[in-house]
């Protein structure tokens, strides 16, 4: 006989009985919800990826000072990417009398690769995106360039040889939004032009850029290629590397997502275990038989395996295929406010699914029917001989193993892996022992109570084991939902107060020292918020400990290392820092060689507490400086904050410009008029294009979010319904009986509901216990966030899970008194 | 307890008969089934496998409803009553053993033998059912699971449930079926002896004819008729 087919055909009959419908069911929901989610995600996370992108312009931009060589363009186009290349330099540009110190990028048709460019037809018109490039003789230009040059769109500009005529403002600019190096206006000019020009001479501060997009596979792998091949002049900007703010936002995004979709295929695993035990528990009498029969118990497990395996090719598919047409409803039903266009569903999340699947069935539904072929056949005689239990290391340890797989596969970070992982198993050991305490402690108080009430809470005491295991089982289910709710607000609450109401959206610099006093003095009469002036200096860092800093093995790739530095000086720390190592300058420090290094640059060129670093100023003045402490800085949030803080005294000597931030409110625009007349060496720097965008990403991963919760409730569901459908028979037969011996309907809700009311209240205490737990090490290790007491867990859980549970209880257990008892009984 | 006196009828059945939906049409258990029993009697129900003999004690006990005729227990119309109503009625009338025990597995023998005493609300369910457990021999199991007791010991278990409220009608569906001869010696002795003790109404369904023959009346069921009414 085939084995293939007697297994399909036992499989079939199975269904027909209705044996498999937990299982299977456990199982398409679980691929159905991770792939939905998976579907789901995938594409929202490439948009955000694409939005990013359209603010870099381009998915990876390298930027060379020599132009790329033609074997890199051509290795990207064989990987099927596309390329745009362009360069950026400073120019001085005129008009009449008048001149100025202009950020030109000149670009070729193609540019840019991702986002618009958004233009206007004159300077206080609402901009548009457009396709089109400015036409070869024409220039682009941001609209604070007028006013200085003193002229109006439809003038010519000169650019070294070259007249272009002004026939656009261009209001955004991808490639350049927040590029707080390109602080002069920017002039947008045809590559095509500059040859005429004559304003690119060797010397001059020219940076190429190439920009590259693609499908993300071979951009990455490109991206590694490309690291390996351009050697250390060039410098690779990607989505995640090219802004903090976004950068930051789109990893903790990607993180959440990661665990979110782990605690669905965690609960659903719990589901499965749940159904293939009842699956197991039923085939006993099957397996006996088979033994009887003469198969030996090797060709038993076989046998099973391929039921297995049929079974999870069946339900992964469908859960498959059920997801991805879910994650088509969550669209639609969302179409309004998903971005216009999704890139399409990719194939990655449709095999991952059904991976997923076949892992979570490996895991959780092995043991239990591996247990069949431990089955006596002296089963078929005497019917109570039950095959000897399996070993609690193998239940559980598949378990782990599996969740391991799936969380390292999905976040691809072993310390979140761990901490999940580690933050279970102890709140497992640690819950299931004060489950069984409790469980024993309620015995006393509740002997006073009615008796159906008591018959319920007796069917929790009485089955210690199954109680624990349920308590756990819904714990678990809520402190999911628990975790992915506090980690979604939280972050959330942490995101929005990353961009207060009022963060500064202008940025001024080049503010020469004798204006600083009149500066300030216009901003407060002005009324106008604003962060502190800071001094700040140009230098290189050329040593480190004496030594060339290029020359230094491991750290030689470090940006820091190539380009100017900004350095200034201050007495008091910026409130948005803190000191992480060493101390902050003391009376007595002013004017001594020291500086105060951000952690990470610190990290990243190897540099500790008393190293020595050197400064070259330009023009022959170097500085030999001493590391005296270590900060840590908020990036995003929209201050000026620098690298390197040296102590007043120091660095005064070398020329410098002050910088600050401040925020306007929109339609104040004649303020900005006002200030450029007024001081017109300021540069002032409009981020409201760049956060407008960082707003927008900001509420699609709040959308995200949201979705994602309510795949893990679906996920969560699935476990409330197989564990009431796995203990369904025992009810049956054990309401069937005590209405045989007279109980009443009424005496066997009641205990049924007291029953589900307790377990869910238990459930609801140990999921506060344990999202208190392990929000705190994850908190602490992955986000970075501060720890607090979660007083909303523990005042809602237990009162929530006694409402959920004890209302799916009572309704999952309606049956037990609808079924004629004659027919239960005799049907066993 | 029920005010039958005895030889007044207790279980009154007329005209009963079942028939179960199959997907090739209706299936037919039970036909036409009429006879009455007297408080105190001691009735056993005989016939070949698949004759209705269960079927027809789940019926008297009110486990399930007829699909026609009329079946009165303890002076009460069945059919008149709602399952609680029926539930109610069994919790102050009846007793039952199985054949398969029917034991709940989570529970000791002495919370087994309490069950149908808690479910009545009697104080005293504890002491009580350690009397019938020390009754029928089994004091010392008293916290034992079933799963640790053999199956005469079991039965015993049943037995003390069946006779802890003190029943006026005591089912019982083949209590030796599932036993050796000698073990099922040793219960049918009991089951009478608790029976006699108590005056208690006995309706027995069984293959054996020994345990029959302890009866004073058998009835004999063929194709879901009663066929003969033996004295």
């Amino acid at each position: 006989m085939n084995a293939d087919r007697l297994a399909w055909r036992f499989l079939r009959r199975d269904w027909r009985a209705g044996e498999l419908r937990i299982l299977l069911g456990a199982l398409v929901i679980a691929v159905a919800t991770t792939s939905a989610i998976g579907f789901f995600t995938d594409r929202l996370q490439r948009a955000m990826v694409r939005q990013s992108a359209e603010l870099l312009g381009a998915d990876l931009v390298l930027k060379t000072p020599r132009p790329a060589q033609q074997a890199w363009l051509d290795e990207a186009r064989a990987r099927g990417l596309r390329v745009a290349q362009g360069l950026e330099f400073p120019s001085v540009v005129l008009h009449g009398e008048a001149l100025q110190l202009c950020d030109v990028r000149a670009v070729e048709p193609g540019y840019p690769l991702r986002g618009r460019l958004r233009i206007a037809p004159a300077p206080d018109a609402p901009a548009q995106e457009t396709r089109e490039l400015p036409a070869r003789g024409e220039a682009w230009v941001e609209a604070r360039l007028l006013p200085l040059l003193q002229a109006s769109l439809g003038d010519t500009l000169t650019l070294g040889r070259l007249s272009l005529r002004m026939t656009r403002v261009l209001a955004f600019e991808p490639g350049s939004g927040g590029n707080l190096a390109a602080l002069a206006p920017g002039v947008l000019v045809r590559a095509e032009d500059l040859a005429q020009a004559g304003v690119i001479a060797p010397g001059s501060r020219v940076t190429y850029d190439t920009q590259f997009a693609g499908d993300p596979e071979p951009l990455a792998r490109y991206k590694r290629w490309l690291a390996a091949h351009a050697g250390t002049g060039a410098q690779l900007v990607d989505v995640h590397e090219g802004r903090p703010a976004i950068g930051s936002a789109l990893d903790r995004t990607e993180r959440y997502l990661g665990l979110a979709s782990v605690s669905a295929a965690l609960l659903a695993g719990v589901a499965i275990a749940m159904g293939a035990r009842r699956y197991s528990e039923r085939h006993f009498d099957v397996s006996a038989m088979l033994r009887c029969l003469g198969v030996t118990q090797r060709n038993l497990v076989r046998f099973y395996l391929r039921q297995l395996l049929l079974l999870g090719l069946l339900g992964s598919g469908t859960g498959v295929l059920l997801g991805f047409a879910a994650h088509w409803g969550l669209l639609f039903l969302l179409s309004g406010l998903l971005p216009a266009q999704l890139p399409p569903p990719g194939l990655q999340p449709a095999a991952f699914g059904f991976f997923t699947g076949l892992v979570l069935l490996t895991g959780f539904a092995l043991p239990p029917v591996l247990r069949l072929q431990r089955v006596p056949p002296l089963r078929v005689l005497r019917r109570e001989l039950d095959p000897l239990p399996l070993g609690a290391w193998l239940v559980y340890g598949a378990a782990l193993a599996t969740l391991a797989l799936l969380l390292w596969r999905t976040t691809g970070s072993l310390a979140l892996t761990a901490s999940v992982l580690g933050g279970s198993v102890a709140a497992l050991a640690g819950f299931g022992t004060l489950a069984w305490s409790l469980l024993r402690a309620i015995r006393w108080p509740m002997k006073g109570a009615g008796v159906a009430w008591r018959y319920g809470l007796h069917a929790l005491w009485r089955r210690p084991a199954l109680a624990v295991g349920q308590i756990l089982a819904f714990g678990l289910v809520f402190m999911a939902m628990a975790l992915t709710a506090l980690l979604r607000g939280d972050l959330l609450s942490t995101w929005r107060s990353q961009l207060p109401a009022r963060a500064p959206n202008h940025f001024v610099i080049n503010v020469l020292p004798d204006q600083v006093g009149p500066f300030s003095v216009f901003l407060r009469e002005q009324h106008i918020d604003s962060a502190a002036l800071y001094p700040m200096v140009r230098a290189r860092l050329t040593a480190i400990n004496g030594t060339p800093a290029g020359a230094r093995n491991g750290h030689t790739h470090d940006e820091s290392l190539r380009r100017e530095l900004n350095l200034t000086w201050s007495r008091t720390l910026q409130a948005d820092n803190g000191l992480t190592a060493g101390r902050w300058w003391q009376p007595g420090d002013e004017g001594q060689p020291l500086v105060s290094l951000e952690a990470g640059v610190a990290d990243r060129l190897g540099v500790g507490l008393n190293d020595r670093l050197t400064f070259d100023f330009g023009g022959g003045q170097t500085l030999e400086v001493r590391v005296a402490s270590l900060r840590t800085v908020q990036w995003d949030s929209f201050k000026p904050n620098f690298f390197m803080i040296f102590p007043p005294g120091t660095i005064d000597r070398f020329p410098a410009t002050y910088v600050t931030s401040f925020y306007l409110p929109p339609g104040e625009q004649a303020l900005m008029a006002q200030m450029v007349r007024r001081f017109p060496a300021v540069t002032v720097i409009d981020l409201e294009p760049l956060m407008a965008q960082v707003r927008q990403i900001l509420s699609q991963v709040t959308l995200a979010v949201e979705y994602v919760l309510a795949g893990v409730l679906l996920a969560g569901f699935a476990v409330l319904a197989a564990s009431l459908q796995a203990s369904q028979d025992e009810r049956l037969f054990e309401g069937a009986l005590l209405r045989t011996l007279g109980a009443s309907r009424y005496q066997l809700r009641a205990g049924h509901l007291s029953e589900f009311v307790l377990l869910g209240g238990l459930s609801g205490l140990f999921a506060a216990a344990g999202a208190q737990g392990v929000s705190a090490l994850l908190y602490d290790r992955v986000f970075h966030l501060p720890v607090h007491v979660q007083w909303p867990l523990w005042l809602l859980l237990p009162p929530l899970g006694a409402l959920v549970v004890g209302a799916a209880g009572y309704w999952g257990t309606r049956r037990v008194v609808e079924q004629s008892p004659l027919a239960v009984l005799r049907g066993l | 307890m029920t005010s039958i006196d005895e030889g007044q009828p207790i279980i009154v059945a007329q005209d009963v008969g079942k028939q179960v939906p199959m997907p090739g049409g209706a299936l037919t258990i039970l036909e036409g089934v009429s006879f009455e029993v007297k408080a105190g009697e001691r009735v056993a129900i005989l016939g070949v496998s698949g004759s209705g003999k269960s079927t027809l004690i789940g019926l008297l006990a009110g486990l399930d409803q007829p699909s026609h005729g009329r079946i009165r227990l303890a002076g009460e119309e069945l059919s008149a009553l709602d399952e609680d109503g029926r539930a109610r009625l069994r919790g102050r009338t009846v007793g039952f053993v199985f054949q398969t025990f029917q034991l709940l597995p989570g529970l000791t023998a002495l919370e087994n033998a309490m069950l149908p005493l808690e479910l009545a609300g009697r104080s005293d369910a504890e002491s009580a059912a350690r009397d019938l457990l020390a009754r029928v021999g089994l004091a010392a199991r008293a916290h034992h699971y079933p799963r640790q007791l053999s199956g005469g010991e079991q039965q015993r278990v049943a037995l003390a449930r069946a006779f802890a409220t003190s029943p006026a009608v005591l089912f019982a569906d083949e209590p030796t079926g599932n036993l050796d001869a000698h073990t099922g010696e040793k219960i049918a002795d009991l089951l009478f002896d608790l029976n006699r003790e108590a005056g208690t109404t006995l309706v027995l369904v069984t293959h054996d004819e020994r345990m029959a023959a302890r009866c004073g009346r058998r009835l004999h069921l063929d194709a879901g008729r009663l066929v003969r009414d033996e004295r």
